[in-house]
């Protein structure tokens, strides 16, 4: 990997990389949208690489699963297999011990999953995580972590951190002797729960493995914390993490979230968010989600948002179509799903062309504007936005909202 | 109805398009090409050679597609838009399109390339509906049934300007044999409706030609040849009385652009006695698909139809030679077409095999094809494999059996399958200047690099550099391979439907492209009759017309929908296995 700092925010912690893989180029910041078992929901690999994404995310435990290692190794990895050949990143199956808990038993060796498909027990250990990740072959791997829910207190969030410190050692020992370091990187993964001495910890020993890392992620949050918790972690990690290593925030996928997240030092992140809530008929725009299936769209001959660049929006298919036929036909699901990865690219883009301006500040004022102006500010946002200098309340009049503050548009039925 | 509304937009565009169809080659029954050519105001034109195909939308939009793909698939030029499930809001919300070409901008379709055109109903739904009346036909829509009056449709049409027009027509959806009664009962209504749309478009600008519509009628008269025969006879009698409306047509035929037959009635059979028949009740043996989203894809049989034993084995691909039809389907077609001139074109809708469409244009002279069963193919997991005319040394398998004209891509014999999609052509990707055999152009056997993909920030150029990597010599990527399809259908991928349409369309295009090819290479007509015939005959050996690689997807197909589901889906699951039980235990 050949990592560079382009640019840095004047007031914030963001900044702009170049991060170059053996698959191309991807501009920092950036969000991966998320292809778990080999393919964007609906699209083809070639219209994924039209709406100018460079980076993708797969998962290790699905593709394990199904095709199998067998399959990716006989068709020459994930990449030749779904026919993109960007880069690709790949979730190490630690996600999967929160999510399937119901199917997993955790020991020190590593996670005994059972099968949901044929109830046969399977065991993700370190070096079988990277072992898989080595045969899928993305860009980038990810160390596997002892996950627990962010929710989760007591003495299981530090024994979840300490193991995930030894699981890193056993990750980076595999890696090692695979002699793949020139094509495939390897991310730590910081965990510790809400708890900031524990989070404190953890860096302490992931950072002094740096050498043996080409990037950090920061796990363990998105998981339904506070959003205050939530910012504040974020914030300790990004502040400590070494400025010349790729941080990532897993699990993040709200605009608002991502821009913050970006303020305050982050290059990456994903998230299903966009690509399922395409599928629920949500159309992610600048002003806010657009719930297609609610009736006053019906008649509504204007596209999701005339400036948008995505082929949907560019073809201009109108809202009525797309209410005619969102939930219903695959094609309405194809059509926001396209929307809203540009949508995520967009806002991305747009933070780094700010960055790179000097304008970042008032990038992050004008989209909380535009997106929150007219139901009020999370407080949340605002707070973590002041911790790094930038006042979103700075001379206008809008209420504060407490509590997560994310924005829907719920239901004109009830 | 917003009457203001719709006339309003009839006097924006109050010019139709000019379709006239020019018979190349051919008599009144055999085998014939010709050109469909469409002319609009601004002069643009299309062309469309036939034999040929057209392809239905389900909402409105081509089941599986996003537009870019649309627009991708080169031999899609005719795309047919049934209404009716627009019904859903009066007025229908297409009705509220300004401008210009309202059907093709409402659903993004290209005015430069595809002829669109607009029918009430859904052709290849056959379900049983509430009776149609004198002055409506019943179509349906997902909030129920709608009566729609043959004025609502002349004002639909008019406000939505499609290329082409179908007429109402009044056929009953039950069983044949019908009632003399509901025989002459349907022809004289469908007559009537046809001549509505035929009445003389009020010309709003004065002096300039008055417009007229493109309109096919359906060939109504059911299994009866002398109905379908006193049916063709009343388009072409002398307009008088009431019809004078018409003027200034002297036959309904005249005003008549083609001869469109609807085969989804035929395909109505009275369910087979079962233990679970509350008596006379007539089910239908197929059921067509009318939403196409993820969850009900090719579900064909629902509890009611899988609750009969028998139905377990027929298909809703089943060919129609299967079905003993008596008459049969070639004479009733020829009833209808006997009467009539032979210069306009014929179009067929739910065809369900290559064999079929391959017959029917030997022994008839169809020119038009509705695609709808390579849409249902791909939604059950099949990638088509065949074509016209066959190579040599393209025989019937080491073991004699015949080829399959698809494959089942559940099967578990592809998990391991690195290669394109089909036999019979070849990747774009592996093409060398020394093969001979076709390449298959789709989206799945061809992928091209996009040429321009978008930039979100001025340094993504950046990323978007020629890489060293890049093999720049060559135009196509890699195909997507057998394995990789599989296993997105295993995993409930919606992507393997888009790739599977766009790759079945382009089989089917290839094989209209065979049958012109075939029919336009030689000058003496009889000649080129015997040679497409011999090569008929040859497809027909070659090639599995039982198509029982359709039945075995299908299983699979609802193995895995039912694999994953919760709630409704492992209901329908649990349902479904009990009946494949009984079933079993019936046969052993």
């Amino acid at each position: 990997m050949q990592f560079e700092v382009i640019a840095r925010c004047h007031t914030t912690r963001a900044r702009v990389c170049r991060m170059k893989l053996a698959h191309g180029v991807t501009m920092l910041p950036t969000f991966m949208p998320v292809a778990t078992q080999a393919a964007i929901k609906g699209l083809t690999p070639q219209q994924v690489e039209s709406l100018g994404i460079t980076l993708i995310l797969n998962n290790t435990y699905h593709l394990n699963l199904r095709p199998g290692i067998k399959v990716l190794d006989e068709a020459g990895g994930a990449h030749k297999f779904q026919g993109w050949n960007r880069n690709i990143l790949t979730d190490s199956g630690g996600f999967q011990l929160v999510s399937l808990s119901k199917f997993t038993n955790i020991t020190e060796d590593g996670a005994l999953f059972v099968s949901p498909f044929n109830g046969e027990p399977t065991m993700l250990t370190p070096e079988e995580s990277i072992s898989i990740q080595h045969s899928i072959g993305a860009d980038i791997i990810m160390q596997l972590d002892d996950v627990v829910s962010s929710l989760t207190v007591g003495p299981r969030v530090g024994e979840a951190m300490h193991r995930s410190i030894r699981w890193l050692d056993r990750c980076i020992e595999q890696h090692k002797q695979s002699g793949r370091k020139d094509k495939q990187n390897l991310f730590a993964i910081v965990q510790g729960g809400l708890d900031p001495a524990l989070r404190d910890l953890c860096l302490d020993a992931m950072i002094e493995r740096k050498d043996q890392v080409a990037g950090y992620a920061i796990g363990g949050l998105s998981g339904g914390e506070e959003k205050d918790v939530f910012w504040k972690i974020i914030k300790q990690c990004a502040d400590r993490l070494p400025s010349d290593r790729p941080r990532y925030s897993m699990g993040v996928g709200f605009a608002e979230d991502l821009l913050v997240c970006v303020a305050l030092g982050v290059d990456m992140a994903d998230c299903v968010f966009p690509t399922r809530t395409a599928r629920f008929g949500v159309a992610l725009t600048f002003k806010g989600p657009l719930n297609l299936k609610l009736g006053k769209h019906t008649k509504s001959m204007e596209p999701i948002d005339k400036n948008c660049p995505c082929p949907t929006c560019a073809s201009g298919m109108s809202r009525a179509v797309l209410h005619h036929i969102v939930t219903i036909e695959t094609a309405g699901a194809h059509a926001l799903t396209i929307h809203n990865l540009v949508f995520q690219a967009q806002v991305m883009g747009g933070a780094r062309d700010a960055i790179l301006e000097g304008r970042f500040p008032e990038y992050l004022r004008s989209f909380f504007f535009d997106y929150f102006g007219d139901t009020g500010y999370p407080e949340w946002c605002v707070n973590a936005l002041r911790s790094v200098g930038v006042d979103l309340m700075q001379g206008v009049d809008i209420p504060l909202v407490q509590g997560s503050g994310v924005k829907w548009e719920y239901s004109d039925a009830a | 109805m917003a009457q203001t509304q719709l006339e309003s937009a009839q006097r924006i565009g109050s010019l139709f398009p000019k379709l006239t169809f020019k018979l190349d080659q051919g008599k009144q029954f055999g085998p014939r090409i010709g050109r469909l050519c469409l002319t609009r105001p601004s002069d643009s034109l299309i062309n469309i050679r036939t034999p040929n195909f057209l392809i239905g939308t389900s909402r409105g939009v081509i089941p599986h597609f996003s537009r870019d793909h649309v627009h991708s698939a080169n031999g899609i030029s005719w795309i047919n838009v049934p209404f009716e499930s627009f019904l859903e809001h009066s007025p229908p919300v297409p009705t509220y399109q300004a401008g210009s070409q309202p059907l093709h901008n409402f659903l993004g379709f290209d005015t430069s390339k595809h002829i669109v055109s607009l029918s009430l109903r859904d052709p290849l739904d056959a379900r049983e509906m509430p009776a149609n009346g004198n002055t409506h036909v019943s179509a349906s829509c997902m909030r129920g049934v709608r009566k729609v009056t043959p004025a609502d449709w002349r004002s639909y049409v008019l406000t939505m300007q499609p290329d082409i027009a179908f007429a109402l027509s009044d056929t009953p959806f039950t069983a044949a044999p019908h009632s003399q009664k509901r025989l002459t009962k349907s022809i004289e209504r469908s007559a009537a409706w046809l001549a509505d749309l035929l009445r003389p478009v009020e010309n709003t600008t004065g002096d300039s030609p008055t417009p007229t519509l493109n309109v096919f009628v359906h060939m109504a008269g059911g299994t009866s040849t002398s109905a379908r025969r006193a049916f063709s006879q009343s388009l072409t009698e002398t307009l008088h009385g009431l019809e004078v409306a018409v003027k200034p047509l002297l036959c309904l035929d005249e005003g008549v652009a083609g001869y469109a037959f609807d085969l989804a009635a035929f395909h109505v059979r009275p369910a087979p006695l079962s233990h679970n028949d509350r008596g006379g009740v007539i089910k239908i043996a197929e059921n067509s698909l009318v939403l196409q989203n993820s969850e009900s894809l090719a579900q064909t049989s629902t509890p009611d139809t899988a609750g009969t034993p028998t139905s377990l084995s027929s298909s809703m691909i089943e060919p129609l030679s299967s079905l003993s039809l008596s008459p049969t389907l070639d004479e009733l077609l020829r009833a209808s077409l006997d009467p009539l001139p032979i210069t306009k074109p014929r179009l067929v809708t739910d065809v369900r095999s290559p064999h079929e469409i391959l017959r029917l244009i030997r022994d008839i002279g169809v020119d038009v094809f509705d695609a709808g069963w390579v849409v249902k193919a791909a939604d059950i997991g099949i990638a088509l494999d065949f074509i016209f005319p066959v190579p040599s040394g393209h025989d019937s398998g080491p073991d004699h059996r015949k080829r399959e004209i698809g494959h089942n891509l559940y099967d578990a014999k592809y998990a391991y399958d690195f290669v394109s999609l089909t036999n019979a052509f070849l990747a774009g990707y592996n093409r060398t200047s020394s093969s001979e055999a076709p390449v298959c152009p789709c989206v799945a056997c061809s992928p091209v690099a996009p040429t321009s993909p978008l930039h979100h920030s001025k340094i993504d150029v950046q990323s978007h550099q020629a890489r060293s990597d890049d093999d720049t010599s060559r135009k196509f990527l890699p195909p997507f391979t057998r394995a990789y399809l599989h296993h997105l259908l295993h995993t409930h991928e919606m992507s393997a439907h888009t790739l599977l349409v766009a790759h079945n369309v382009a089989v089917l295009d290839a094989l209209l492209t065979g049958v012109r090819t075939i029919l336009s290479g030689h000058a003496d007509q009889n000649e080129a009759a015997a040679i497409f015939s011999r090569e008929v005959t040859r497809f027909e050996e070659v090639y599995d017309g039982a198509m029982s690689v359709f039945h075995t997807a299908r299983d699979n197909w609802k193995d895995v929908k039912y694999a994953r589901g919760k709630g409704r889906l492992a209901r329908e699951a649990q349902k479904d296995k009990d009946v494949r039980s009984v079933h079993s235990t019936e046969v052993q």
